[in-house]
């Protein structure tokens, strides 16, 4: 018998048309993968989402000389059986169910197909005070002589002391090598890039122009660099990719979880970040038209595991409580040593503070951005994750909590969830009058797609889940307990009851890229109220311990917040009462606070100094927790009123919630 | 109840179609004026509570198993249910009445999310269990120590988070160790938590929610009986 090990299947990847061999017996999702196809996976190869979906291709295709079939797949058993079982399998396979045996031809439906996300991490105006860590000096020094023992560095020591009256500044050893081929160059006259006035990093003969500064918000999901120019304060360019370690695990959780389970699970992570960072810097530079080497300076925010995995540091502490840092100050460092390559060699990095392990150096940024603590208003910031993180505060007291929201609004656990990507539905109005219904398509022209009007939808994003159940709500599909109304199934063709459990179709089989309709199921509901709970119940407890009952601004932060409907957010009670016109979307705030640190090295003190000043309230074992998670069920909420909401909600929505009387009698009825 | 009732005048079967209904709705003090009215007609504690309380129970159950019932209708119901327990809990000691099973429940170590545990723990109470909760953040010696000290039938752990999950392995290789693990039924359960998950770590059974937990505890647990009679 051959080795199997040592076998390879031949693997064709259409309609993308990517062809490669995979070693046998090797999982199809991290095979396709491999071959540069990335099929869509919420689970992360957990055979729970089934949005990794594949056909196997049957017979012999002389064009591309395989033969492929479908058993040459590992059978269908475990977990996937059960799921076809529920669903019919149309001849499809879940490809992280299924290890490759044999040559293959294999279809990517449309639906299946990872496509590039909508990234919304577009840096803002905002004025800036331009003081940076790095400025360039132009000085002239004593020329070298038979007279003058001095060596070079410490004529031009005096030179700067003189000229510029700085002393006690160091430099770094790497600039020794490029020291006197400057100073002859220039006849003595050299441009120096000094770091915080400390710390020589760049001669350049004569006069010289250009020094550059990355600001870089590593997100969990999407990684995105600000370029400017250190002396004007410019923005040259912003890019952003995708965050390499998704393949690794979908949210922050999985993550950690694989380099506990994977031996060399952190340094693989590592390395990826760090190999995308030198990418997008490249990308970055070319973008301004400059050169990555006269980047000088970058200052790094992230969520506190991106923190630590950039870092190289194993983020295990951080996956159970008590949730703890490696470091929570902030750190200063030189680019090489992280193996920032793309930059100069003597660059350098400034991580900002961590608030918490729960809490990190990206909410610090946003802290930094939206400046709480500089206003005589109540400020909320909610920045919308798996984990929503939470700002409240004034001039007085900055509270800070992360509440677990779950990937509900990323489109995971949800029937026909999906990530904001084409296709996806993400606006949906329902009339109240009439239940008819209109949705956008991301990728369609912003039109309103109606009945008559055939699509190709291919999920529901986050805004568009928001969106639906809203409507629903006030359209009287669901209660206020969230559960589908019995009685709007003879208002409605789109509302059906399979047994006793209600969903509502938001998309037609004409309307769909798969042919099958999309719905929005009872379970959808309730797992959309349970994220929603659990951020309202983390603003309300630190509202308590604050002691105000309401807020006067209401900040969206990230990339999911500049898609959301305000208004929608309110009626699902995502969000407390406030007038309308003081919910706004910052778009990605993490960034324009690195921003902000990066051209103003006084404000990296004050979030030094912040960073020890905000208080962080661990809201999972708040005492009240779980009384406000359950109140903050109903929509918009059991007990709290939504007067700015008065407009919208129907009169009996806009009191208490009062007690239930003899549901159950109704319901045997309706049995 | 929105209309006045003389539940004294009601009959049996009446009254306690009307404490299920009762129960539904969370109404504790409609609930507990069942139990003493049944008790005053001398229905035994036991009958009592299966047939006033644990039966109601069952329907918020499947109510909230096929999702028409949440949350905080649960938490409510399960309230209604504890304040009619307050009152029959003495009489069923004093009578000998048999007990359904005890479960020892906490998250484990590292996890200190625990409204779901809660909700089981209200959900296994209301079906007659009884249910000793340590509470979040359990390590390995805390469950052993609780499932020596009281008569464990069953063993429940919970984890929300993919990276606090694996401890429950530690906990029953530890339960293993400790010559326990035959003595206990062991469910787990949470979100990251899955079937494959819990046949892996050589649990009995994983649990979707609480009202699955329930009748996987009561199935596991008659069989069990059902072993220990025949062996």
């Amino acid at each position: 018998m051959v080795d199997s090990t040592s076998q390879v299947c031949r693997v064709i990847l259409l309609p993308v048309g990517l062809r490669g061999e995979i070693p046998q017996g090797s999982n199809l999702l991290e095979g396709a993968r491999r071959l540069g196809v990335e099929l869509e996976s919420i689970c992360g190869g957990r055979q729970t989402c089934g949005k990794c979906q594949i056909v196997v291709e049957e017979g012999h295709f002389p064009k591309h000389a395989i033969t492929s079939a479908g058993s040459h797949l590992s059978p269908i058993e475990g977990r996937e059986a059960t799921y076809w079982e529920k669903r019919g399998s149309n001849g499809r396979r879940l490809a992280c169910a299924a290890q490759a045996l044999g040559d293959l031809l294999i279809t990517v439906p449309e639906e299946s197909q990872a496509r590039k996300q909508i990234i919304a991490k577009a840096a803002t105006q905002r004025t800036i005070e331009v003081q940076p860590a790095v400025r360039q000096l132009y000085v002239e020094c004593d020329k070298a002589s038979l007279d003058d023992p001095r060596g070079d560095w410490e004529r031009l020591q005096a030179a700067l002391a003189r000229q510029w009256n700085l002393t006690g500044f160091s430099i770094d050893p790497l600039v020794l090598t490029t020291l006197q081929p400057a100073l002859r160059e220039g006849k003595s006259a050299v441009t120096v890039s000094l770091w915080q006035d400390a710390e020589v990093l760049r001669v350049q003969p004569g006069y010289a122009e250009g020094v550059y500064g990355l600001a870089i918000d590593v997100g969990s999901t999407t990684v995105a660099a600000h370029l400017c120019d250190l002396r004007t304060g410019r923005l040259l360019a912003t890019e952003a990719m995708m965050n390499p370690q998704v393949r690794f695990g979908e949210d922050l959780m999985s993550r950690v979880s694989y380099g506990m389970m994977e031996p060399d699970g952190v340094s693989r992570m590592h390395q990826a970040i760090i190999q995308a960072l030198n990418e997008l810097t490249e990308k970055a530079a070319r973008a301004a038209g400059i050169s990555a080497k006269d980047i000088l300076d970058v200052v790094l925010v992230g969520n506190s595991v991106m923190h630590h995995l950039t870092l190289g540091i194993d983020p295990v502490e951080l996956g159970g409580a008590p949730f703890a840092l490696a470091i929570s100050g902030p750190l200063d460092l030189k680019a090489r040593d992280m193996g920032l390559t793309a930059i100069h060699s003597t660059a350098r990095v400034h991580l900002l503070p961590c608030i918490a392990g729960q809490n990190g150096a990206d909410n610090m940024a946003v802290l930094l951005a939206e400046a709480p603590h500089e206003q005589d208003h109540m400020m909320l910031i909610v920045d919308i994750g798996t984990n929503a993180e939470i700002l409240l505060g004034d001039r007085q007291q900055v509270l800070a909590a992360s509440s677990p929201t779950g990937p509900a609004f990323e489109g995971a656990q949800i029937t026909h969830g999906q990530r904001a990507a084409p296709g996806a539905i993400e606006r949906v109005r329902i009339s109240a009058e009439n239940l008819e219904l209109k949705f956008k398509l991301i990728g369609c022209n912003d039109e309103w797609i109606d009945d008559s009007t055939p699509a190709k939808a291919t999920g529901i994003c986050g805004s568009g889940i928001i969106e639906a159940i809203a409507e629903m709500f006030l359209a009287g599909i669901i209660d206020r307990d969230g559960r589908f109304v019995e009685a709007a199934a003879q208002r409605c063709w789109r509302v059906r009851f399979n047994g006793r459990t209600g969903e509502f179709i938001l998309a037609k089989p004409n309307q769909t890229a798969s042919g099958a309709p999309i719905v929005i199921t009872q379970n959808d509901v309730r797992s959309v109220q349970l994220a929603k709970a659990a951020l309202y119940a983390g603003v309300k407890l630190l509202m308590g311990r604050r002691g105000v009952d309401s807020v006067d601004q209401v900040l969206l932060a990230g990339a999911f917040g500049s898609f959301i409907s305000p208004q929608h957010a309110m009626v699902l009670g995502l969000i407390p009462d406030c007038d309308l016109d003081k919910v706004t979307a910052v778009g990605n705030a993490a960034g324009d606070g690195a921003r902000i640190a990066l051209l103003n090295r006084q404000r990296r003190s004050e979030a030094a100094e912040l960073a020890r000043q905000v208080n962080y309230v661990s809201i999972a074992i708040e005492p009240r927790f779980q009384e406000e998670f359950v109140a903050a069920m109903a929509l918009p909420h059991a007990v709290d009123l939504f007067p700015h909401l008065n407009q919208l909600l129907p009169g009996s929505l806009r009191q208490p919630h009062k007690e239930r009387a003899r549901r159950r009698l109704n319901l045997v009825k309706s049995r | 109840m929105s209309e006045e009732l003389d539940i004294t005048e009601l009959e049996t079967s009446e009254l306690l179609e009307i404490m299920h209904d009762c129960l539904y709705d969370g109404m504790a003090e409609d609930v507990v004026a069942g139990v003493k009215e049944l008790l005053r007609r001398s229905m035994s504690p036991y009958d009592t509570l299966t047939q006033g309380l644990v039966a109601g129970m069952d329907i918020v159950g499947a109510d909230f198993r096929d999702g028409i019932l949440f949350v905080p209708e649960v938490l409510m119901a399960a309230k209604a249910m504890k304040a009619g327990m307050a009152i029959l809990r003495p009489l069923l000691a004093e009578t000998g009445a048999p007990t359904i099973g005890t479960m020892v429940i906490g998250t484990v170590k590292g996890d200190i999310h625990d409204i779901g545990k809660n909700l089981v723990t209200m959900m296994m109470e209301g079906a007659g269990f009884k249910v000793v909760d340590l509470g979040i953040n359990n390590d390995a010696d805390k469950f052993i120590q609780a499932v020596r000290e009281h008569q464990t039938d069953i063993l429940g752990m919970s984890a929300l988070l993919t990276t606090t999950m694996p401890y429950m392995k530690v906990v029953i290789q530890a339960l293993k160790e400790a010559g326990l693990r035959d003595k206990v039924i062991v469910l787990v359960g949470g979100a990251p938590v899955n079937a494959a998950f819990a046949e892996a770590i050589q649990a009995d059974a994983y649990c979707r929610d609480a009202s699955v937990a329930v009748q996987t505890a009561k199935k596991l647990v008659a069989e069990k009986r059902n072993q220990v009679m025949v062996g």
